[in-house]
């Protein structure tokens, strides 16, 4: 009988470029390791503003840095990303209120859904190719009307609230429950640290697709 | 004929704890990899400083994460790092600046002595909460480390020369020339192109880069070097 799945909770906001490269690489590793991969749509900038951080790019040397390591990561984890033209336009002035209520939306009425719309997002945001994730036009709309209801900006509030409860100052954050104990990693480079701490086999960003579910 | 080595720059200081994990992972690799690996002594409150940055320490909540992070990646990577019992003493007041120039001095005169030594003065501070910032500190690490009393005296006695001052800043300029805005800071040169990678966390993705095998942090030490 194997052992009961191991929950992990992803907390991630499509306005970063870590959380989609996180994100691709466990819904990757959640058809290959007994776990059940809980997406959590968060406000980075709540987040921020609640941990007293600043997003890493206002430090001139770290927006440099994050262009090529962004590249770089890409390439490696196979994830289309680039960085939009105007980036600190998009970052501080655009934001991803709206985008994160409306998958605050999906994930309470389609919740199957949130993964290929939240994709979706990031596509648009962080990647030049756009692709459409299936939803209706209807559904889509009906969403849309629901991003301002007091429900959908709650829900968003307590879930980004929990993130920080977790001591998060930043995302993407993975919570992994585990023998009873909490692990909360930050960052999309702790992956292979997150197969340690769950006895499973990392085999680097990119596993081969046919390895059956253990 | 294997093709020439490629050179990778590891800058880091033994104020850091990520630098030690860094460290060594890649001291486990160049016997596993076609490298060549350049060690940099360098002073972290100084690249600090020149960017801009902070420690991450000093804003609570990454103060908080960074306990448990050093604690679980140090059981992954299998280095015996743990926290000082008073962290901000040692980080924010104490410093590293005689053992860094101790380094720099090490590395100028007994360069082959520089990875034991350095991995001496890291189990002093973050393994078993121990000063490295008095010279008997720093004599007792390079005795650990192999190096005769007299040998360690004469390189103690030359730390605030202009000579290894200057090696240190030189060092230390290098690192934010590159970009640096914090250490670990791991160079590589390859193919005409200079990457730049922050943190002990890039090593699977240097493997990529260089087109050699990641084998995560605690490799097979009897793999024959391709």
């Amino acid at each position: 009988m194997t052992p009961a799945p191991r929950t992990l909770e992803l907390f991630y906001d499509v306005l970063s470029p870590y959380s989609w490269l996180g994100f691709e690489v466990l819904c990757r590793y959640k058809k290959l390791w007994n776990i059940n991969l809980q997406l959590r749509p968060s406000l980075i900038a709540a987040i921020m503003k609640d941990s007293g951080n600043q997003p890493p790019a206002l430090l001139p040397r770290k927006a440099q840095y994050l262009q090529n390591d962004i590249r770089l990561l890409g390439q490696h984890i196979q994830v289309p990303i680039q960085f939009p033209k105007d980036f600190f336009s998009v970052i501080l002035e655009k934001g991803s209120l709206s985008a994160m209520r409306f998958l605050t939306a999906v994930n309470l009425e389609h919740p199957k859904m949130l993964e290929k719309v939240s994709r979706e997002l990031w596509m648009r945001v962080w990647s030049r190719a756009a692709e459409k994730a299936g939803m209706s036009t209807e559904q889509a709309q009906g969403l849309l009307e629901k991003i301002s209801t007091p429900e959908v900006k709650n829900e968003l509030r307590d879930t980004t609230n929990t993130a920080c409860k977790y001591g998060a100052f930043g995302l993407p954050v993975t919570v992994a429950h585990l023998d009873g104990q909490t692990h909360m990693l930050f960052g999309s480079d702790r992956m292979e640290l997150l197969a340690h701490l769950l006895g499973e086999k990392w085999m680097g960003p990119v596993p081969p697709a046919i390895n059956a579910k253990i």
